[in-house]
């Protein structure tokens, strides 16, 4: 690089979807209209649990308007199961319901009222059974069973070692462990030993998920999905319908949010298998109570054992977790793998022994939510490290520092080396927050640090077209479902091809035409799909510079491009000339290729991560003591990110993870009583609004473009989640005494535990 | 009296421009401007009157479009998110939520914007707490508010 | 969405009520249909005859006549933003202010809120404190009765099928001094205080004393209740010395409600919560007797 300063790079470029969305032009899937479609609604199952001995939708298929009405036993024309991880999960109920909420039947009609109508004239014949509800009901030994059969492997290859326990309702399980941390516990000075929970919560995602289905002779199928990953969608699709890949086609427009809820399939193959039995598109729109129904949070029970010495030296480290990943496994057990395998996190530590499992229950499946698995074992080791400072009479900010893995230092053999600046965040987080300053008496502060691995092994390609007229066209697959990622993807290309943003159009995600991206999530966009597009602009950049430096007689390493031409000491020749000269005509282009593939490796998980996410929290919090109620009055987010692209959606992004971290900390939590969901809709479940925002909310980088990402970029988005509830759990406990282990800190949980430290 | 299923005609003007449909007692008023009007900017999300998404303005005053008949807004004026704008002149709430970043997936931006503009027009200098406020049935998911509240207040300040 | 439903749109409250007479149980009335239309979305109620009574003249007026008039279909935006209520009853506009959010708040009603009877009812609360009484029409004339004696638990109240609910009326003002406090982080609140002070002397010489008390409790039982035995223990009480009292006297409140657990809290939480916030609605309510309005705050609280 020339040492110049960014054009597009690092700058508070303005979105570019972002005129749209403020004048209501912005489409996402429920506002597209395709010619001829039928609008379909669901029948769900009422109980948790029951046998389906009979569906009959004869009189719903009779009705007058309905084109299509489907039930389980009806889908002989495909595969009906699906799944990520495991091919449990039917289209529409096979046999038996597996949790309140579940597809049984589905009618597509020639509007939404007439569907809804033809849901009452179908006959369900249900025979009740033995739900189990919970953790410790699903992992009784002889507890019934949510699955009886083995399901066939999804199609991850990291999954491909799926360790089931026959026989009872564990789906998989992981164990991680390097050294002897029994003999390190055994030797240590401070040993703790802790139990911490955290409940089921749901995305609620504005806009729930959806999907316009067409089928066509000459095209095959084409959806319009609400999805963060197309491709995955696709591979379903293709193998359900026994269809080629080429022959499915997912288009993405945009998301009202995703959050994770919108990874791997979803309601596509539902809605792809009434298009083709109503031989007519099929939209399917599910409702916010229906996205309750599902996807949501693994919940977790996580037990640590911790050991320190004397002088604060993290010795050994023992975990224990359980996750219930509900009915389907869905990508649960990468969930619970992949956070394991950083428990420990951001510390150094010889001796580890790792064990978690994922366990069937009979509730709404678990997938994916912003953090994957993290947030659960960060809640359980950041508030245990905080009871650690406290018994051994140091502070929690030092504790860290002291124990905080090293940049450039191993994680585990075969993975990436620490690419983050612990210290650093740590450093600046407690600035910010005044950790060394008085406060006063009516507040607490506390922090907590996290750190989280990308997805890996993993592939991102894009391409990189360069008009005639010097506009660019980018072809990527990552999704826009509000962070920002197409405009980080224009800013990207157009620094690259130093060209004007707005001569660079980055169309939407279609797998007719976009190339292969992985996955929208796992913090992974800029760093991966932008690496890929910044690879795929140099592959143009370099073309661009031969044929230039062939028309010049300059040798390619003195020329340069600027501002839409190559230049030369006093040579200049604009992209539509050097096209011009490429192609002997006016017409053509060039196009470049970035493929992002670090494939598999010797790390424990098959592949090493592209980046670490590092980030640190740290809140300032004052109760009323009388009810309990717990407000944060400042939070401080300081993540390491390599490089801001684009300062200003990072930062929205961060503080909208800050508050949505909030919600599962005070306020969120799905419940169930005698196998129902009490508050399945927004009336009952309790998201944050604007008051319950820290009145003082700050997001803050650290930048040192030490990433493997373009200009020296990392991830982020998850980062700013998943130190919310210890930091805010620590600050609690700093000012009152009291410490929780179980979330969210509603106001009696608080309360009670006030009161319990009284009697005291 | 009507018959259930007859329709009834009713005229309104939409964002300046005066419409005569015929509804259904029974049609939302959401659904008449997204699959009538072709006004998609309000958007249906959770259907109960709680998040806002659904937000349009019926004379000047806020209304969850998607638990109001249709047929209330006969001889009425209804503002939608389309009608913000003056041509291609940003309202400067618009251009505020622009600039302060306050945009992110967009599903809660139209009626953000509403609210705030239905705010503006009561309270023409609002405090931060007549904000939260009016915002307590506005729900977003994706920017922790921040940017939002900073946008309306940039907005208010703008407008005087 | 909505099932098809035939849409009445009577002019007068006697054709209202014969067409709720004579249609029966099938027609509901309807106003801003903030409750009426999501239970009808959730298909837990397919009314097919909906009697649309915001064109009755006689249902809309807010009047002054020694007891304040709220006509049903006055909206709670109407309440709120009303001179008259803000000058005789500014306690009315304050709570009306903060009921769920502004969009249902512009067309919810008073009349369609009271009806409803959801025990979670802001207005209900304050209203039974405010000795309300509502009137019902019906084709065989009026009654009026006492709020307290219109509902009677949980979304039910004693209106017939042919009964429309006319207007609600409140008690005269004069030196009242009152409070509304409601706790909780759900849509709906936990919990609902209202308190209203009858304060005698403010103008004479002497101690202001409470002459009367009214305490009602909100939200954690099946219907908005008084507790007359903390009522009783504040009469007689020198109005500065308030704060001396709002102890025991909140205890007493709380030992007069039995709350069930609830995703709102358990039932021994939310009996402290009422200890917690009735003294909190009495030190702002003889903060008002004081001449002085009280300006603190909790969370997830509103003090009204």
């Amino acid at each position: 690089m020339s040492g110049q300063p960014f054009r597009a790079v690092g700058r508070a470029i303005p979105r570019i979807d972002g005129l749209e969305k403020v004048t209501g032009r912005a489409r996402y899937v429920t506002d597209l209209v395709v010619p001829g479609m039928a609008h379909a609604k669901v029948l769900r199952s009422p109980y948790a649990h029951a046998r389906v001995r009979k569906v009959d939708v004869t009189r719903a298929r009779a009705h007058p308007g309905v084109f299509a009405a489907l039930c389980g036993t009806d889908l002989t024309w495909c595969e009906p199961y699906y799944g990520p991880a495991y091919r449990d999960r039917p289209v529409l109920v096979i046999d038996v319901a597996r949790y309140e909420g579940e597809p049984v039947a589905a009618v597509a009609a020639v509007d939404e009222a007439t569907a809804d109508q033809a849901l009452d004239l179908i006959e369900v014949d249900y025979e009740p059974l033995s739900p189990v509800m919970t953790l410790e009901e699903a992992l009784v030994p002889g507890a019934p069973l949510v699955h009886t059969g083995t399901p066939q492997a999804g199609h991850f290859a990291d999954l491909a070692s799926l360790r089931a326990v026959p026989g009872t309702n564990v789906c998989h399980q992981f164990h991680f462990e390097r050294g002897d941390s029994g003999r390190g516990l055994a030797s240590a000075d401070l040993v703790l030993d802790e139990t911490y929970r955290f409940p089921p919560v749901q995305h609620v995602a504005l806009e729930a998920h959806a999907a316009v289905a067409l089928w066509s002779e000459t095209d095959g199928l084409t959806i319009w999905a609400s999805t963060q990953n197309p491709y995955s969608v696709r591979v379903e699709l293709a193998k359900m319908f026994d269809v080629p890949l080429a022959r499915i086609r997912v288009v993405v427009p945009h998301l009202g949010g995703g959050f994770g809820s919108k990874t791997y399939a979803k309601l596509e193959p539902l809605a792809a298998a009434l298009a083709r039995a109503a031989g007519r598109p099929v939209r399917l729109a599910a409702s916010v109570a229906e996205a309750f129904q599902t996807v949501r949070r693994c919940a977790a029970r996580v037990n640590v054992r911790v050991g320190f010495g004397r002088d604060g030296r993290l010795v050994a480290v023992e975990c224990g977790a359980d996750y219930d990943v509900g009915a389907y496994a869905d990508i649960g057990p990468r969930v619970v793998q992949k956070a394991t395998y950083t428990a420990t996190g951001p510390y150094r530590v010889a001796a580890v022994t790792l064990d978690a499992r994922a366990v069937y229950t009979n509730t709404t499946p678990g997938g994916a939510f912003r953090g994957f698995g993290v947030p659960q074992l960060a809640w359980a080791l950041e508030s245990l490290f905080d009871v650690a400072a406290e018994r051994l009479g140091r502070d929690p900010v030092e504790l860290r520092r002291q124990n905080f893995l090293a940049h450039g230092e191993e994680f585990a053999p075969g993975d990436t080396p620490i690419d983050g600046k612990l210290e650093e965040s740590l450093g600046r987080a407690a600035e910010t927050i005044g950790w060394t300053q008085a406060g006063t008496a009516d507040r607490g502060r506390g922090v907590a640090a996290m750190l989280k691995a990308s997805v890996a092994p993993s592939v991102s390609e894009a391409i990189v077209r360069l008009h005639t007229d010097g506009s660019v066209t980018v072809l990527a697959s990552a999704v826009e479902m509000g962070q920002g990622t197409r405009t980080v993807l224009a800013q990207i290309a157009a620094e690259v091809l130093s060209v004007p943003m707005a001569r660079v159009i980055v169309v939407q995600p279609d797998t007719a035409v976009t190339p292969y991206d992985q996955t929208t999530s796992s913090s992974r966009s800029t760093a991966m799909t932008g690496r890929a597009v910044q690879v795929a602009a140099e592959d143009v950049r370099e073309q661009l510079l031969h044929v230039a430096a062939a028309e010049l007689g300059i040798a390619v390493k003195d020329l340069a491009l600027d501002d839409g031409a190559v230049v030369a000491p006093s040579r200049r020749l604009t992209y539509a000339e050097v096209l011009m000269h490429r192609f002997g005509m006016s017409g053509g282009e060039i196009i470049g290729r970035g493929i992002v593939a670090p494939g598999r490796t010797a790390a424990p998980l098959g592949g090493s991560t592209p980046f670490w996410e590092v980030a640190v929290g740290a809140a300032e919090v004052s109760v009323d003591e009388e009810t309990g109620a717990l407000r944060v009055e400042r939070y401080v987010s300081v993540a390491d990110v390599g490089r801001a692209i684009n300062p200003l959606l990072l930062e929205g992004q961060d503080e909208g993870g800050v508050v949505q971290g909030l919600g599962h900390t005070l306020l969120e939590e799905m419940l169930y009583q005698d196998g129902h969901l009490l508050n399945g809709t927004l009336l009952a479940y309790r998201v944050p609004r604007a008051d319950d925002a820290p009145p003082a909310l700050e997001c803050r980088f650290v930048e040192n473009a030490d990433g493997s990402g373009p200009f020296g970029a990392k991830g982020a988005g998850e980062g700013s989640l998943i130190p919310v509830s210890p930091a805010v759990s620590n600050a609690l406990a700093r000012l009152t005494g009291v410490r929780l282990r179980d979330l969210p800190l509603t106001p009696e949980r608080v309360w009670r535990a006030l009161r319990a430290r009284r009697r005291r | 009296m009507d018959d259930a299923r007859a329709a009834t005609r009713i005229r309104l003007a939409v964002n300046g421009r005066s419409c005569d449909l015929e509804v259904a007692s029974h049609a939302l008023l959401l659904d008449v401007l997204r699959d009538v009007l072709d006004l998609k900017g309000a958007k249906r999300s959770c259907d109960i009157q709680v998040c806002g998404a659904c937000t349009v303005l019926v004379d000047g005053m806020a209304v969850s479009a998607c638990t109001y008949l249709a047929i209330e807004a006969d001889g009425r004026t209804v503002l939608t998110v389309e009608g913000l704008a003056d041509g291609e002149s940003l309202h400067p709430l618009q251009r505020a939520f622009l600039d302060a970043g306050a945009v992110q997936c967009g599903f809660c931006t139209s009626g953000m914007l509403l609210t705030a503009r239905a705010m503006l027009t009561e309270t023409p200098a609002p405090t931060r707490e007549d904000v939260l406020h009016y915002l307590r049935g506005s729900l977003c998911r994706c920017t922790g508010y921040r940017k939002i509240v900073e946008a309306i207040m940039a907005a208010a300040e703008t407008a005087r | 969405m909505l099932r098809p439903f035939t849409l009445h749109r009577p002019e007068t409250t006697e054709e209202a009520c014969a067409l709720l007479a004579g249609i029966g149980e099938d027609a509901v009335p309807y106003a801003g249909g903030t409750e009426l239309l999501l239970l009808m979305k959730l298909g837990l109620l397919r009314p097919p005859h909906l009697v649309d009574v915001k064109r009755i003249p006689e249902l809309s007026g807010l009047t002054d006549g020694g007891r304040l008039t709220i006509g049903a279909t006055v909206t709670h935006r109407a309440l709120e933003q009303s001179a008259l209520v803000r000058e005789r009853c500014p306690l009315v506009a304050s709570v009306a202010r903060h009921v769920a959010n502004v969009r249902v708040r512009n067309v919810g009603t008073v009349g369609g809120n009271l009806a409803f009877a959801d025990p979670h009812s802001d207005l209900a609360t304050l209203f039974l404190a405010l000795d309300a009484r509502v009137e019902l029409v019906s084709p065989g004339g009026r009654r009026e009765l006492a709020l307290d004696d219109f509902v009677r638990g949980p979304w039910e109240t004693v209106r017939r099928p042919d009964e429309l609910l006319s207007c609600v009326r409140l008690a005269p003002w004069p030196s009242r001094v009152a409070a509304y406090v409601k706790f909780g982080v759900h849509e709906r609140p936990t919990l609902g205080i209202a308190v209203a002070l009858t304060v005698n002397g403010r103008d004479g010489r002497g101690a202001a004393r409470i002459q009367d008390a009214r305490i009602a409790v909100g939200c954690v039982g099946p219907r908005p209740m008084r507790v007359a035995e903390a009522e009783v223990r504040l009469r007689g009480v020198a109005a500065d010395q308030v704060d001396d009292v709002v102890g025991a006297v909140g205890d007493i409140a709380a030992n007069g409600v039995d709350p069930a657990d609830d995703m709102h809290g358990s039932g021994d939480y939310k009996r402290e919560m009422v200890a917690v916030f009735t003294r909190r609605a009495l030190r702002a309510a003889a903060a008002r007797a004081r001449g002085v309005e009280p300006m603190i705050g909790f969370p997830y609280a509103v003090v009204a």
